[in-house]
């Protein structure tokens, strides 16, 4: 847990910041935030996070196109990623797995169901 | 009188009638003009105000979880001294201290997790910013139509008329089914479409 250091992606400030304060009461100190994909992905080249936590609507860049191009890179082929989103509708949720989503949230979430699913990623 | 002469009479009447339906055409259009220039103009006043709804919502949220994450932080330093006080307690007073210490760790440890389920209630705001942001753009999309009825009848070139299409303003990205409360998938049906993936 200490050498994790987690990427949020979120347009929504509020949504970024409770993200972070949830994740730091689980115990997940190092947390760094992005404000759509195209942001992200900037970040990723510095920062170098080893877990990605993004929603899905954003402008500029949306999460599905930040994750599929995640993906169509070696080096983050492996990274765990966790989308959090208010989308719900099953063929949406289907096509996120399909982009190379590792699992995923629907908003509002609780702090347990976001730390349930970082360990069970984490865990393998 | 000739037969020439009856087919003249006849076309002169079809077209006396025609220009009559074409000025009562042009009247109505001419009618209809008004309240569409008057609905075109106050269409973008709706989704302004939709708008600033979400950004007056985002401000006042920010400011309470501000608020939220101060009354975290003293609840955790308050935590952190009771536990210094029962570690302290002196042998005589050690019973009465620590159960006293024990009750007020327990108070403060319900104070913060009423603290964090605040911060979760507010997440609101990020839905309805969607839900506005869905009634915005359909907004936006009836003030797009109304712009192109009106350059169509040749309405004069009124300020709204002249201002840029919707389409230019803004770009929302929103989901059209955000919900609070209703969820189109149980998040139990989604951890086994994950678990089914990864079997």
């Amino acid at each position: 847990m200490a050498d994790l250091k987690i990427l949020a992606v979120d347009d929504s400030p509020t949504m970024r910041r409770i993200i972070i304060n949830t994740l730091k009461r689980a115990g997940f100190n190092d947390v760094i935030e992005a404000t759509d994909g195209k942001d992200a992905l900037a970040k990723m080249k510095v920062e170098k996070p080893n877990f990605v936590i993004t929603d899905w609507n954003m402008p500029e860049m949306d999460g599905l196109t930040f994750i599929s191009t995640l993906r169509s890179q070696a080096e983050y082929k492996d990274l765990p990623v966790l989308m959090v989103t208010t989308r719900s509708v099953k063929e949406d949720i289907v096509d996120a797995m399909k982009a190379g989503v590792n699992n995923y949230i629907v908003k509002p979430f609780t702090p347990e169901t976001l730390k349930a699913k970082i360990d069970q990623m984490l865990a393998g | 009188m000739s037969s020439a002469d009856t087919l003249q009479e006849k076309i002169q009447k079809e077209i006396v009638e025609l220009a009559c339906s074409i000025s009562d055409v042009v009247s109505s259009f001419k009618k209809l003009q008004r309240p569409l220039v008057e609905t075109r103009e106050q269409v973008p006043q709706a989704t302004n105000q939709l708008d600033k709804i979400t950004e007056q919502t985002e401000e006042i949220t920010t400011r309470m979880l501000e608020v939220v994450e101060q009354i975290t932080q003293r609840e955790e330093e308050v935590i952190r001294g009771l536990r210094t006080i029962r570690q302290k307690a002196t042998s005589d007073s050690s019973n009465v201290v620590d159960q006293l210490a024990r009750e007020l760790t327990t108070k403060a440890e319900d104070n913060l997790n009423d603290a964090y389920r605040i911060m979760e209630y507010l997440q609101f705001q990020d839905i309805t910013a969607q839900q506005m942001d869905h009634a915005a753009s359909l907004l936006e999309n009836v003030e797009g139509k109304l712009h192109s009825i009106l350059e169509t009848i040749g309405a004069p070139r009124t300020a709204a008329l002249r201002s840029a299409p919707p389409s230019v303003r803004k770009t929302r990205a929103y989901d059209p089914h955000a919900d609070l409360v209703d969820k189109k998938t149980d998040q139990s049906d989604i951890d086994s479409l994950f678990a089914e993936k990864k079997e």
